[in-house]
């Protein structure tokens, strides 16, 4: 299970949460993103808020900060920052209603602060905002802070800062005069905690220099703080830099509330925290809107605002629909990962998230801190099915397939070479989808390897495993995967070539020490002279082809070039789509989405074809029967190296139960290759299932043969529901957790389907046994696990 | 009287074709995943044969099993 400190790795990966630039360097923490978001809205009373909530002195700096934020916004290449400061000024004299505050409970313990320059004034808005008692020692009365400095000197600028000291002098804060030379040993009996402003106090103490102190306390000794430096230029020269100024005194009060309070000055205080990472893409020029007057008009302060940019990362969300599909980012799934596995009590509402991704990597890639759904999603998968918590649905019916194709697995070795330097593994989908050209492509490799320095071609039909690994069986597939290498090592350990991406992934997966690499990279290597130029003379292929990588071979960039070289060599033109290579995207199988939830799957491979601007080309054949299957037109390269008549991009792959059928049917020939001869399966009965319904209801899992054997067994033990009204006829099978119903009518020519489904539930007096038989059971078996439950 | 919910055939006029009786709307326990609930289905009188319906199977069925699999 996903410990708390691996969570946290996670989460850490994952920047979407971080500040975005403007907030990163604005030292009061303000979100510059929020700010023209309200504005741009039109609340302008939420605004102001904001940034109440964040300004000290908020008139005065929205006068004369510096503004970090403005020189880190990333909108600065692209017409110019966003005006936040004048943003701020704006909604600062926007006409909206005060916000009426609660009283803060008044604090006990006292603080003196020495100065009366911003740093000075920044750090008693700050704690007089809290309600402490303050002491202001200051130069004068409260009218020569007005005058006492050289900032101050604009109209604009007193207003202000009168407006900002009105609102001051309203809290708990006295001002006293401050003497020529301030006896600190007397100050610190007196208050609970002091700050000197060395700005204001450089001429009457002896004060450490900035480059003395601590600068994330800015703690002189004892209960006393120091802030308030010059900044110096690099030449030299000094001056006073307001955004640091205040900040200095926004740290300072901080400090001082923990001193006084006898609190820890640096714990849970320095925020490590990735900064977010943004790449803003094409964005469109847009000039920056300067106020005709004095401020922003609303018109001008929302036609500024929509300027920004609204800094997001996302990037892994705005290439996968999967992961747009739950609203959220990766940050958030792992947590909500984390406690779909934590929760004792209620529903795992992350099942599906953790079964509706791919694997494919694609977010990793795309994300500058490579954060890995597939990592989290496989590893959470395999928790599951050992806490046994899998729901059966999710892949039962994939690793079924993997059984049908194990079942009809056959390894033939070479007929005249008796030690084999290769074997070549299809794989069982494109076995089972184009069982022609897989010994057709045999007997190529065979016909120009025995040839040459290593001779020797085995062929190996069987499934890999991959569909166990997907669907976090580790035990399945490791047992799987111990099978297939005990049959490899008997056949002298070949070197293993193979035409399936997602299986070339599972021995590199299971058997990395094992010799391996892709048939295109073999064939790349060949004289394939015959095939050359094919494509050029042929009239029925496309001008030019977007070419679709496998997610499964997205490391592997051997298969890519191959594949790339290979369609060069037929003459072929493509172009490349937005995520290819490294970054391809799934075209919805990956990971068993496609049995998982099939409208994810297809949502993605949706997504993947608008990507595809021209027709289609894939070196799988899933992806390609996918496509073809949602429009798209999509050849596989073995269209282009061993065409078929009549076979184009748009022709629909066969469909799941005609797999099952090519798969025992390729079988026998290969075993005849041998001389072997093994019986046909018997006859079953025969049942007309339209094209178009069959697609559906292999969709929902339900397959030919499931149809067969329930008309069957309905019609051998006459267990069917007749319709009085038109004759069709209803009946049930259970030939493992699941029950199928057909219903069917009986013509000249034999039985008609006209309608399936299908469900899990055991419903007693139907799936072929007796009511009361199958109540028993059910009833023992409650009995049973109640009896465990309460020994526990 | 019984609270079970009842699920009648979605349309057509249906009879066992073992027994030739046509169906009545009688209670079934149903099981899945260690639950159990009581739902009134069209049943054959004498035989017991039971017939569950295309919506309830695609409908609530299917979302009960998926909620108590999520559980």
């Amino acid at each position: 299970m996903l410990s708390q400190d691996s969570l946290r790795s996670y989460e850490a990966r994952c920047t979407q949460e971080s500040p975005p630039a403007c907030r990163r360097y604005c030292p009061f923490d303000l979100d510059g993103r929020s700010l023209m978001r309200l504005v741009a809205q039109g609340d302008i009373a939420a605004a102001r808020t904001l940034l109440l909530r964040h300004l000290p002195l908020p008139h005065l700096l929205s006068q004369i900060c510096d503004h970090p934020c403005e020189e880190a916004c990333l909108r600065r290449d692209y017409g110019g920052s966003l005006a936040i400061r004048d943003m701020a000024r704006f909604c600062l004299a926007y006409p909206v209603p005060e916000k009426r505050t609660l009283p803060l409970p008044p604090k006990r313990h006292a603080m003196a602060i020495l100065g009366s320059g911003l740093t000075a004034l920044t750090a008693a808005w700050d704690l007089a905002g809290k309600n402490y008692p303050v002491t202001l020692f200051a130069e004068g009365n409260v009218d020569d802070l007005l005058k006492s400095h050289p900032l101050w000197q604009s109209q604009d600028v007193r207003d202000a800062l009168a407006k900002d000291l009105a609102k001051l002098l309203q809290k708990q804060i006295e001002v006293r005069p401050l003497a020529a030379k301030p006896d600190l040993a007397e100050l610190s009996s007196a208050f609970d905690a002091i700050l000197i402003d060395a700005y204001a106090l450089g001429d009457r103490l002896t004060l450490p220099g900035a480059s003395d102190i601590d600068q994330e306390t800015l703690l002189w000794h004892d209960s006393i703080c120091v802030a308030g430096w010059l900044s110096t230029s690099p030449t030299g020269h000094s001056y006073l830099l307001p955004s640091q100024a205040a900040s200095q005194g926004r740290i300072a009060a901080q400090s001082m509330e923990r001193l006084a309070q006898g609190l820890s000055l640096t714990a849970e205080r320095k925020k490590d925290q990735a900064p977010l990472h943004t790449d803003p893409g094409k964005v469109a020029l847009a000039a920056r809107i300067e106020p005709s007057a004095a401020t922003y008009s609303l018109e001008e302060a929302q036609a500024e605002a929509k300027r920004c940019l609204d800094c997001q990362c996302l990037r892994c969300v705005r290439a996968c629909s999967y992961l747009q599909q739950y609203q959220g980012y990766p940050r958030l799934y792992a947590r909500q990962i984390h406690n779909n596995a934590t929760i004792v009590k209620g529903l795992h509402q992350a099942n599906a998230l953790i079964n509706g991704c791919t694997l494919c990597g694609q977010c990793a890639e795309l994300c500058p801190e490579h954060f890995s759904m597939a990592d989290l999603c496989l590893a959470a998968r395999e928790d599951m099915v050992a806490a046994k918590r899998m729901p059966a649905r999710a892949h039962e019916f994939a690793l079924e397939d993997m059984q049908n194709a194990c079942e009809n697995a056959v390894f033939l070795p070479d007929q005249d070479v008796s030690k084999p330097s290769w074997v070549f593994f299809p794989g069982c989908q494109l076995a089972a989808e184009r069982p022609s050209q897989v010994l057709e492509l045999y007997d190529i490799l065979r016909t120009q390897l025995n040839g040459g320095p290593l001779p020797g071609v085995a062929l190996a039909i069987t499934c890999c495993g991959m569909p166990a690994h997907w669907a976090g069986q580790k035990a399945l597939f490791s047992k799987h995967m111990e099978r297939l290498r005990a049959h490899l090592e008997e056949l002298g350990r070949p070197k293993l070539m193979t035409a399936c991406a997602s299986c070339l992934a599972a021995f590199t997966e299971a058997l990395p020490d094992y010799p391996l690499c892709s048939v295109w990279e073999v064939l790349d290597t060949l004289d394939i002279s015959a095939l050359q130029s094919s494509a050029k003379a042929r009239s029925d292929l496309p001008k030019t082809f977007s070419l679709h990588d496998p997610c499964t071979a997205s490391h592997n960039p051997a298969w890519q070039k191959a594949v790339r070289s290979l369609i060069q060599k037929t003459g072929a033109s493509f172009c490349e789509p937005e995520h290819s290579g490294t970054t391809t995207s799934c075209c919805g199988y990956g990971g068993l989405v496609a049995c998982a939830q099939p409208d994810t799957a297809d949502g993605l491979a949706r997504q993947r074809i608008a990507e595809l601007t021209e027709p289609a080309l894939a070196s799988c054949i899933i992806c390609r029967d996918r496509f073809a299957r949602l429009g798209k037109a999509c050849w596989h390269i073995l269209d282009l190296l061993l065409p078929k008549e009549g076979m184009s991009g748009e022709c629909l792959g066969s469909g799941l139960s005609e797999h099952r059928t090519r798969r025992a049917k390729l079988r026998r020939e290969v075993l005849a290759r041998m001389g072997k001869e093994e019986g046909y399966p018997e006859e079953g009965i025969a049942l007309a299932i339209s094209p178009e319904l069959l697609d559906d209801l292999e969709r929902r899992h339900i397959l030919r043969n499931d149809l067969t054997e329930a008309v069957a067994f309905a019609e051998a033990h006459q267990t069917y529901f007749l319709n009085s009204e038109n004759g069709h006829r209803l009946g049930s099978f259970r030939p493992r957790n699941v029950t199928f119903w057909v219903e069917y009518s009986l013509d000249e020519h034999g039985f008609v389907l006209h309608a399936a489904w299908c469900h899990r539930m055991i419903v007693p007096g139907s799936g072929g046994r007796p009511a009361n038989e199958v109540i028993d059971e059910q009833q023992a078996l409650q009995k049973d696990a109640a009896n465990v439950g309460g020994a526990q | 009287m019984t609270m079970a919910p009842n699920y009648a055939p979605d349309e057509g006029s249906w009879l066992c074709a073992h027994c030739k009786e046509p169906l009545q709307q009688l209670k079934v326990p149903v099981f899945y995943l260690g639950s159990a609930f009581d739902v009134l289905l069209p049943r054959c009188p004498k035989c017991g044969m039971t017939f569950v319906p295309k919506s309830l199977a695609e409908g609530k069925m299917l979302e009960v099993e998926t909620l108590l699999e999520d559980k």
